[in-house]
């Protein structure tokens, strides 16, 4: 495997005395799209929470290159992209206008620019002037991946990226996110409920069970291991089953 | 960092109306104290008339002109009430709506991903929303300058430095009631339970406090021109030490000073009532930046 | 028991248990209850004492076998002044969150369409969030009643007689129609803004308007009030010279009148002072008397209660589902 870009270490988090990660291992290479799977209430967000630095883990590490999410929030914020899930940006501003200020925090010299050629690289050049106020979900969520990239990040986070998509939009997220990981070489993290873009888009996959990590490997392998199991839903369950 | 803040959010304020309303309502109440202020001057100047007929109809001398009874700036004693009021009550809101729309969209997680401390962003918010109520302030001061030229047809270099000390304590006052609003939205869930958290503190500042302190009660606040009442009972005799911790009453005793509408007081009488609004608001700004730092920034987007 | 009578009461029952599990309100009631507690006991406690030298001015009086003993300058009930304004404004917020928390949680809790999808008008939902917004003003009106006379007889040492729980409870009536009005502007405000937070700001800046801003802008007109101790007495006049000025003042006056009448605050103030002695002029009379005396103020709260509660009535009826929030 390449070098681990995203790595974590018997990762913990208690939300009072309800263990929700419970010592997750986990090492993600340069260049891979990573399917973070696992029913609802299995940890996900909280683990991606940890990873963007807006959570600290009350137990193990996590680093992003190198740099840990904890100690050295800095580093870590300028190497990483976040698409949380129903992403919301200032409905009075326009697209333009909440790209530039993003990309202004994220330490950008020229914001205004950035935030043009990245509407510009999605194909949304024509949402720029409109205010986010009035944008359809499928809108909302191509300038939410814009905000995410438009710092050019190294590591890119979507935390449930096809949630209230139509298909249409689904097929559009999945070829901007192949595109940015070609073109851009980002590694992303993805987590998700939708098994049939994950064997789509992902190279490797890791599968939550009550907070603990049950199942991590490569897409290919996955299929090889399983070769009764007609589809990666198949597996999903049965993977679910022999951890259980 | 702190500079990016401060811009987003005043172009929100501007945006979302909340600027043009507060800035219309404050001019407005300003020409209405304005108003106000002359409707009294001619008012006394009528009521003087005719006590002069009616005296010399009795024959007996005329009464003392009242002219000399009232000062320069008396035209703008209304601002002391309109002020703890209306001025708090859009700090208020203010305040409020500089953290809960950030909270409500779940823009944290788009911020706090970002390379800004929590700091730089509350202070960004607090740089916004103290910069709108000055830029409001000003506007007051002009408004009240044409009221009063309009009225005594001069103003002098003394009364103007009045009128700024005036609005430059107004603006201290105000700032902290900004920061009430922070302070709440920081503290509670809920956009409607941190607005009402902080209306409560308001009422409580504005209303309840002086009635302790003084034995003013609630309408009492309303009227510049009240005497403080109930002092002569053993209860107030005690309670009236902790008058220093109205800071209600501190502000109208230091603007009444100001303005001098009040019997005078030595410059460093007027400079210690205002020391526990400085107090409250440095106090309340450590609390609002070490409250931020605990604040659960990872909550996804809700309709409330 | 009508079905229409029934739905309205699961409505209401709905309505009372919803609001006093609200922590909003609870706060706002707190501060309520400490403050009116504390203006009573004070007024209390300064009333005990005046009793006291009245006690002893009279024993001396007798004492020295004087016929002609000055009757009592003291009105018990009057002691309850600062319960009142604290109702007229502390009050007026509490019943404007009350109707912000009754819509604002139908649209987050996106049950509206659901209750609507039943057979229930959108008169019975109005109806039955007002009667249960009633019973709870019933409750913190009662309570702040009781809390007020047991004060005045304990601490006070002055019972209070069965005329003046009459004159009381036609108080607290018209407390009741106060806060009602109130209730229906901030659900009518919340119903019709995008954001309900919006809708809440709106109507504190009309409670704003109508409790403060009005009766401050009569009472600063006053002409008496344009100088510290009375331009009156600045001028030397005397109550007679006081009265021949003022003849010459009715335009005026009639203005100043016209916006003190216009703040249903004022309304409210001038019948509650009424009913309990606050003010000097009303305590010669008997119970008509007062009753005529401030018909137009209590006429004024009716009606604006009235209006307000169509108001919502119409604003529920036409309600198609309400905007649920959203991204501005």
């Amino acid at each position: 495997m390449s070098e681990p870009v995203i790595e974590l270490q018997g990762l913990q988090h208690r939300y009072d005395t309800d263990l929700v990660l419970r010592d997750v291992d986990l090492s993600i290479g340069e260049g891979e799209i990573f399917g973070f799977l696992g029913h609802n209430g299995a940890g996900k967000t909280t683990a991606m929470n940890i990873l963007t630095t807006l959570l600290e883990p009350t137990g193990g590490t996590a680093t992003i290159c190198g740099y840990d999410v904890v100690t050295d929030r800095r580093e870590v914020t300028r190497l990483i992209g976040y698409l949380p899930a129903d992403v919301r940006m200032y409905g009075h501003m326009s697209a333009a206008e909440n790209l530039e200020f993003l990309a202004k925090l994220s330490g950008v010299p020229d914001a205004r620019a950035a935030a043009r050629e990245t509407l510009e690289y999605l194909g949304c050049a024509d949402l720029a002037k409109r205010r986010v106020g009035t944008f359809s979900t499928g809108m909302r969520q191509r300038i939410g991946i814009a905000q995410a990239i438009v710092h050019r990040p190294h590591v890119l986070f979507l935390d449930e990226p096809t949630s209230g998509l139509d298909p249409m939009g689904v097929r559009q997220l999945r070829e901007t996110v192949l595109q940015l990981n070609r073109d851009l070489g980002m590694t992303v993290f993805m987590n998700t409920h939708q098994l049939n873009e994950v064997s789509k888009v992902c190279t490797t996959i890791g599968v939550l069970n009550h907070g603990e990590l049950i199942y991590n490997d490569s897409i290919e392998a996955t299929m090889r291991r399983f070769p009764d199991e007609a589809s990666l839903e198949d597996i999903y369950v049965r993977v679910g089953d022999l951890a259980s | 960092m702190i500079g990016t803040i401060a811009s987003q959010q005043s172009l929100l304020l501007r945006r979302q109306h909340v600027a043009l309303v507060g800035l219309i309502t404050m001019l407005a109440v300003t020409a209405i104290a304005g108003v106000l202020g002359w409707s009294s001057h001619h008012t006394i100047v009528r009521v003087f008339d005719q006590a002069v007929r009616l005296q010399a109809a009795a024959g007996q001398p005329a009464p003392p002109n009242p002219f000399l009874l009232k000062p320069n700036l008396s035209l703008l004693s209304n601002m002391v009430v309109y002020i703890p009021l209306i001025g708090a009550l859009l700090a208020l809101v203010v305040g409020h709506l500089s953290m809960v729309d950030d909270q409500s969209k779940g823009m944290g997680r788009l911020l706090f991903t970002r390379q800004v401390t929590r700091t730089q962003y509350a202070l960004g918010k607090v740089l916004a929303a103290t910069r709108f109520l000055a830029l409001t302030l000003v506007g007051c001061g002009v408004v009240s300058i044409v009221a009063l030229l309009a009225v005594n047809r001069t103003l002098g270099s003394s009364d103007l430095g009045r009128l700024t000390g005036f609005y430059v304590l107004s603006w201290a006052y105000l700032a902290v009631f900004v920061l009430v609003g922070i302070l709440t939205a920081l503290l509670t869930r809920r956009r409607s339970l941190a607005l009402l958290s902080a209306i409560g503190v308001w009422l409580v500042i504005t209303f309840v406090v002086p009635q302790f302190t003084s034995g003013l009660r609630p309408t009492q606040s309303l009227n510049p021109l009240t005497e403080p009442a109930g002092t002569s009972q053993a209860f107030f005799r005690v309670t009236q030490h902790a008058q220093p911790l109205s800071i209600v009453e501190q502000y109208k005793t230091a603007a009444g000073n100001i303005l001098g509408t009040s019997p005078t007081s030595p410059t460093t009488e007027t400079v210690l009532t205002i020391v526990p609004t400085l107090i409250a608001g440095f106090g309340l700004l450590v609390l609002v930046l070490w409250r931020i730092q605990r604040h659960d920034y990872a909550r996804s987007a809700s309709d409330e | 028991m009508s079905e229409s009578t029934n739905r309205i009461l699961q409505v209401a029952r709905h309505e009372y248990r919803a609001a006093v599990r609200s922590r909003a309100l609870i706060i706002l009631l707190a501060i309520l209850v400490v403050a009116t507690g504390f203006s009573v006991f004070i007024g209390a406690t300064d009333y005990a004492a005046q009793l006291a030298e009245y006690d002893a001015y009279r024993a001396a009086a007798q004492a020295q076998g004087l016929t002609r003993i000055a009757p009592s300058p003291l009105a018990v009930l009057s002691l309850l002044r600062g319960a009142f304004e604290y109702l007229e404004i502390i009050g007026a917020i509490i019943a404007i969150t009350l109707g912000y928390l009754s819509v604002s949680r139908e649209r987050v809790s996106r049950t509206l369409p659901l209750l609507r999808s039943r057979p229930l008008t959108g008169t019975e939902l109005a109806a039955g969030t007002f009667l249960g917004a009633l019973a709870i003003f019933t409750t913190l009106i009662a309570a702040t009643a009781v809390v007020g006379i047991v004060a005045l007889g304990t601490i006070g040492n002055d019972w209070i007689n069965p005329a003046q729980v009459l004159r009381l409870t036609l108080a607290c009536v018209a407390a009741l129609l106060y806060l009602s009005a109130f209730y229906c502007l901030g659900a009518i405000a919340t119903a019709k803004a995008k954001m309900p937070a919006n809708g809440l700001v709106i109507a504190l800046g009309i409670w704003l308007l109508v409790v403060l801003v009005l009766p401050q802008i009569g009472d600063t007109l006053d002409a008496d009030n344009q100088l510290p101790g009375g331009l009156f007495q600045a001028l030397g006049l005397n109550h007679d010279g006081e009265v021949a000025v003022l003849t010459h003042f009715t335009g005026y006056e009639q203005v100043r009148t016209g916006i003190e009448e216009a703040s249903l605050a004022k309304h409210f103030e001038r019948f509650a002072f009424a009913m309990s002695d606050v003010k000097e002029r009303y305590r010669p009379y008997g119970l008509p008397w007062l009753l005529n005396e401030t018909r137009h103020d209590i006429g004024w709260l009716f009606a604006y209660t009235a209006v307000l509660f169509l108001g919502l009535r119409r604003t529920l009826t036409r309600q198609q589902p309400i905007p649920t929030g959203g991204n501005s």
